[in-house]
């Protein structure tokens, strides 16, 4: 008997799950990460102290967050600087400078830290998002120009590209944020390129390009779908540095003109100048405030990359 | 037709490999993947074993199962017997972790590390030594920053530093009577090529294979014998490091004693295992005896090592060296002293799949496990690495343990072949009833889906295969698991599962078409 | 040598990413108007008049022409070594020799930090990356998380509350010094050691290497080394802290990929110990990913230093930077972004160079 050829054997087939299925499964081996569900918990909370903080900021005793200066107690008021519970519950961490309670005010810079770092990681990444994508599934000049930009921008560390472009374009509030978005948007563009890139030379989009389909078709049903799940997980890894550095910026007072606003960093910038006598809670409290939102956001970050990236699923 | 119940198979002095009712499975978080379910086989000294099937039926489960490589998590080896050489490698699987099965998806695994980590000692000292294995794909299977002879070097230096040294020592004292008698020998020779193949043998056994061709030219020049004799003496003496030769004594004595441990060990894991407190009390003893003995007996031996660590390391490493280089060729290697010192990344597919090889012999393996060794590369590469194998098996007289899914290899290669479906053997026999006489409808469909240039060329459009697929192993089909793709399914098919058994001459088969209908598991 | 070439030939490449920085700076610059530009061109202690100077300046600046044109204008000025003037309570004079002064501190910093932080990161990463999931490596884990999300000014002060010296009345811990890169109390104030020149503007300079641990250790003065060394520990524990947190994620990230790799269990089938099998095969391939990633630590290490170098009040490029955006010097900024673009560009470097080295399969 004269046998030739390798037998052929069919690959396992497997079927395409339907997505909401899909979406649930992936939810399931999410929660079942116990440290990545924690997170998850903590980081919810978290954003909803600061939704709550935006409809209804009365529930922090005052009807304004827009500077500490309004929890300035009444002078005749004798005012604990010490954590206690004597007072209520807005002074169970006790004071900071002008006797501000320390538990309201980190409450209320939720709403500020938060809220300004979700405006700044999305911008840039919807920004990014558009230039990686064109830049990688169009190439050529595009691409080019896109990774000489990008390279530029990664040549510089982050906090002082922050400095210099914040001081370049007037150091308040404002241009910091139009600062750390300029300085964000590599990133995602530099991310997507690669997906794209990659999504490209798909199978399927090469056989939708080749039954005609247009680019820009393209990009829309087949390219996108494919890169959002990597810029989630991003943005929500992301989200943490920048809140540290929206914190850093506060604390070294690059930030002018809005020095009184309840922020993490410069809270504990206030609170340092009371460490020598002693008092350590004004700089300690916010500080373990804030690190447990990072720690959190990281976990669940970190979680969210575990059950999307098709590596790394069990 | 005599139907046997070969569900307990005798072991015979001529298997080296004997597999028992394995079962392995990964629990994974959709649930519990039953990859081998209850497989039996052995392998007779010296046979080239077949094992085929198509992709996902747990042939390289079952492999790395053999060599108690299974990933944990999320595998592991919950039953069976695997003998070695006469010793069950896993019996003490149940020992090693306690499972709780919850649900599919909610098991509890227990770990005992202690045991645990004496069994991978163990075991770790039966790999590479009594078998070894070469993998689908040689790009992935070789350390990318490793040259190729570091990685060959490595296995020899860790399995043969008895022979290394015994032919240092040899090299180093070698004597006028060794000489004389080698002469003597050799004069004795008329044959060339004969003569060569003991000169080759001396050579080596005395630790200079570097001057083979030398003294061959020496010893075919037709010169008188004292003017051989000299020319010999002076082709050695430069081959002689002038080492100080108690420590390889030493080194020599070592490892023996290792070997014996090891030997020891297994023989308390057995009597462990058989619950014979008579002899796990006596090995227990002659361990510890050992243990101590070992101790102070090396005392000095160890700080010698370490003291003349450079010097020391340095005559085993270029040992070693010379070693692999004659095992590239002995691969059939071009340029081995070249290819020695490049990465896997600078040779190309079927260089680094003789380089596996290669390395898979350095330890004199007495069995070799091949999965799918040709896959991944092209034709005629494939076809001189099964010459190789074969000559290889022939050569040395270890046997091979070959998994492909390609029946046409298989036909090439093999003495037995063992079909596998869906984590069972359905079929097993040799080769050539598995060609003229097959029984299983599986084996018949994987049989009819070869092309065959015999036949009709007009068969060969249209290739046959079997409709279906390979089961999802979480959930497979109850009763025999190839029954949603059988066209020969009854109803007990569903219910109960078919045990291999014997119908006639060695041809085992799992299939209610032949078996007893009553003669299954529910 | 192949290595040679392949370094060249990355040197070539640095000089469109410099040049780019360069624009990048330039532009930063062109957000001011000429009249703020000019001023940082001004000596106020020359005998020359104000009015000259600026005139002066604005030639040299090139401000009458187009922007490319001032371009070639300030590259020509860079390649001089003509960076400008500044004047801040930190430091007055031209950016150059501010660089300069304060560049050997910052280096000092961060190799202390590196270093100690990859000794203690690769063994420890090794360790707990090898065994995945159990009690050691969730405390790695929970440690690097922590150190890695924790802002680097608050460790900063959290380390000064534990350890610093008279921050907290009576803490037995509190040995070492929180501001300064050496002590003032530990020089006679009759006789100042004469490699010790003072700025007037609270700086204390040494020479020759403008480190002082180096320059009291060259002049034999103990006391001051011993202060300097003192003033050191709390900014190189917080960098180290931050870098190793990076690095242990990365070491333990890797060993745990490599280990899922087939050439491991091709070295597990030849028998090779499980100890061998974690350092030979698993831990040298891990280290390859680690090291392209090094760039990026380094970066992040960069940003740590400004801040560490504000709270520790330690006299490097960081705070001097800080300080030339606080007080608004446009040239100092310009300087130390200039400066840290070029520092992490060859880090960079350093970085491919290593890696072509341990990789056999980089072709250079
Ligand atoms: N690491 C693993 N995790 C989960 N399932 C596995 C793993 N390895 C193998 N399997 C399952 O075991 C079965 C047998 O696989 P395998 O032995 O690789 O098949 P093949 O016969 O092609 O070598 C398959 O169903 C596969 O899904
Ligand atoms: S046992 Fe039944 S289903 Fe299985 S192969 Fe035989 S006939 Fe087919
Ligand atoms: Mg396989």
């Amino acid at each position: 008997m004269v046998l030739r050829k390798s037998m052929r054997t069919p690959d396992v087939v497997v079927k395409k799950r339907p997505r909401l299925e899909d979406t649930i499964y992936t939810a399931k081996l999410f929660f079942k990460n116990r440290l990545a569900f924690v997170g998850f918990v903590i980081t919810m909370i978290y954003f909803a102290i600061a939704v709550i903080d935006e409809v209804y900021p009365q529930w922090l005793g005052v009807s304004n967050l827009n500077s500490m200066a309004n929890w300035v107690p009444a002078l005749s008021s004798n005012v604990p600087t010490a954590p206690t519970l004597s007072h209520g519950w807005m002074y169970i961490f006790g004071t900071t400078q002008f006797l501000v309670p320390i538990f309201p005010v980190m409450l209320a810079a939720l709403k500020f830290d938060i809220g300004y770092s979700l405006l700044i990681v999305t911008i840039g990444a919807l920004f990014g998002l558009a230039v990686g994508t064109i830049a990688g599934y169009f190439g050529k000049i595009f691409d080019e120009i896109l990774m000489r930009v990008t390279d530029i921008f990664f040549s510089v560390p982050f906090i002082v590209l922050a400095f210099a472009i914040s001081y370049a374009l007037g150091r308040s509030l404002n241009t910091v944020i139009i600062a750390l978005i300029i300085i964000w948007w590599p990133i995602y563009a530099r991310l997507t390129r690669g997906l794209a890139l990659s999504t490209r030379s798909m199978k399927y989009v090469e056989a939708a390009t080749a039954s005609g389909s247009s680019g820009m078709r393209n990009v829309v049903v087949h390219v996108i779908p494919n890169v959002l799940s990597p810029v989630f997980v991003q943005i929500s890894l992301d989200l943490g540095s920048i809140v540290q550095i929206f914190a850093t910026l506060y604390f070294l007072s690059v930030i002018q003109g809005s020095q009184l606003l309840p922020e993490l960093g410069n809270m504990i910038s206030r609170g340092q100048t009371y460490l020598p006598q002693g008092i350590w809670w004004p700089v300690v409290i916010p500080g373990i405030f804030l690190l447990i939102f990072t720690v959190s956001i990281n976990l669940m970050g970190d979680g969210l990359r575990d059950v999307l990236d098709p590596k790394l699923r069990r | 037709m005599l139907v046997n119940e070969i569900d307990k198979t005798k072991i015979t002095r001529d298997d080296y490999l004997v597999v028992q009712n394995l079962k392995t499975q990964f629990f994974t978080s959709k649930g519990i993947v039953k990859a081998i379910d209850s497989v039996s086989f052995s392998v007779k000294e010296g046979e080239v074993y077949g094992i085929v099937g198509e992709s996902g039926c747990g042939k390289s489960v079952t492999a790395t199962s053999i060599m108690d490589l299974v990933p944990d998590p999320p595998g592991r080896i919950i039953g069976g017997s695997i003998y070695i050489d006469g010793f069950d490698i896993i019996s003490d699987t149940d020992k090693l972790v306690k499972i709780t099965v919850k649900s599919e998806t909610d098991v509890k695994i227990k770990r005992n590390k202690r045991l645990i980590k004496r069994h991978n000692y163990i075991i770790s000292r039966i790999r590479g030594k009594k078998i070894a294995m070469i993998f689908q794909e040689p790009s992935l299977a070789l350390n990318p920053v490793m040259t190729i002879g570091d990685q060959i070097i490595e296995n020899i230096l860790l399995h043969n530093m008895v022979s290394i040294s015994e032919s240092i020592i040899r090299r180093e004292t070698i004597k006028d009577q060794d000489l004389d008698n080698f002469l003597s020998e050799a004069s004795a020779i008329k044959n060339h090529s004969d003569l060569k193949r003991y000169v080759q043998r001396w050579a080596r056994d005395f630790g200079m294979p570097d001057i083979e061709d030398s003294i061959l030219n020496v010893l075919s020049s037709n010169a008188a014998k004292p003017f051989v004799r000299k020319e010999l003496v002076e082709l050695i003496i430069p081959q002689r490091k002038g080492v100080n030769i108690n420590i390889f004594k030493e080194t020599k004595d070592y490892h023996d004693d290792l070997n014996k441990l090891l030997d020891l060990n297994l023989k308390l894991l057995n009597s462990e295992n058989k619950a014979d407190t008579a002899g796990i009390a006596r090995y227990e003893q002659e361990v510890k005896n050992l243990e101590r003995q070992m101790r102070t007996k090396y005392l000095t031996f160890n700080l010698k090592r370490i003291i003349l660590k450079k010097t020391y390391q340095r005559v085993f490493q270029e040992e070693a060296r010379r070693r692999a280089i004659e095992l590239l060729k002995l691969v059939n290697i071009a340029g081995p002293e070249r290819v020695i010192d490049s990465y896997p990344h600078e040779l190309s597919g079927g260089m680094q799949q003789r380089s596996m090889i290669a390395m898979a012999l350095a330890s004199d393996p007495r069995l070799l496990i091949a999965d799918e060794p040709t896959t991944a590369l092209d034709v005629t590469t494939q076809a001189q690495i099964l010459d190789l194998i074969r000559e290889l098996n022939k050569f040395t007289g270890s046997s091979v343990i070959f998994i492909t899914h390609d029946l046409a290899v298989i036909a090439e290669m093999c003495n037995r072949v063992a079909v596998m479906y869906a984590g069972n053997i359905v079929e097993e026999a040799s080769v050539d009833d598995i060609f003229t006489n097959s029984k299983h409808p599986y084996t018949t469909g994987l049989l009819k889906s070869i092309p065959r240039t015999d036949i009709n060329v007009a068969r060969n459009l249209r290739m046959e295969s079997i409709p279906g697929n390979v089961p999802n192993l979480i959930t497979p089909p109850t009763g025999c698991r190839f029954n949603p793709r059988c066209q020969h399914k009854m109803d007990v098919c569903e219910k109960s599962k078919p045990k291999l058994v014997d119908v006639g001459d060695g041809h085992k088969v799992a299939c209610f078409l032949y078996s007893d209908l009553t003669d299954g598991d529910n | 040598m192949e290595l040679r070439y392949y370094i060249i030939r990355r040197l070539l490449l640095l000089i469109p990413t410099i040049l780019g920085l360069t624009v990048l700076t330039f532009l930063l610059m062109r957000a001011f108007p000429n009249y703020q530009l000019v001023q940082g061109y001004i000596n106020p202690h020359s005998s020359i008049p104000v009015s000259v100077q600026m005139l002066n300046a604005e030639k040299a600046l090139g401000l009458n022409y187009p922007p490319p044109v001032q371009y070639i204008y300030y590259l020509k000025d860079l390649f001089l070594g003509n960076w400008g003037q500044m004047s801040t309570t930190f430091y007055s004079g031209p950016v150059l020799r501010g660089i300069e002064y304060f560049f050997p501190n910052t280096v000092q910093l961060a190799i202390f930090s590196i270093i100690l932080s990859i000794i203690i990161a690769i063994p420890l990463g090794t360790y707990i990356g090898a065994r995945p999931n159990t009690a050691a490596d969730q405390a790695g884990r929970v440690f690097s998380l922590a150190f890695y999300a924790m802002p680097t000014f608050w460790l900063a002060l959290i380390l000064q509350i534990i350890l610093g010296q008279d921050v907290i009345y009576g803490n037995p811990f509190g040995i070492f010094p929180i501001q300064g890169s050496f002590q003032p109390t530990s020089i006679n104030p009759l006789h100042p050691p004469s490699w010790l020149i003072n700025t007037q503007l609270g700086t204390v300079l040494s020479s020759p290497t403008h480190l002082i641990l180096i320059d009291a250790l060259i002049h034999g003065d103990f006391a001051v080394a011993s202060s300097a060394f003192m003033s050191l520990v709390l900014p190189v524990v917080t960098l180290t802290l931050t870098l190793l947190a990076g690095i242990l994620r990365f070491v333990r990230a890797g060993m745990v990929d490599a280990a899922s790799q087939e050439y491991v269990k091709t070295a597990r089938s030849k028998g090779v110990p499980e100890r061998l099998v974690i350092k030979r095969h698993i831990r040298k391939n891990a280290l390859i990913p680690t090291v392209t990633v090094l760039g990026l630590l380094f970066a992040s290490l960069l940003g740590g230093v400004v801040t560490i170098e504000y709270v520790f009040g330690y006299p490097g490029i960081g705070l001097f930077g800080l300080n030339a955006v606080l007080q608004n010097q446009i040239f100092g900024v310009m300087g130390t972004t200039l400066i840290f673009g070029l520092i992490l560009v060859m880090a960079n470097l350093i970085v491919d160079v290593v890696y072509a080295l341990i990789d056999p399969r980089i072709r250079y």
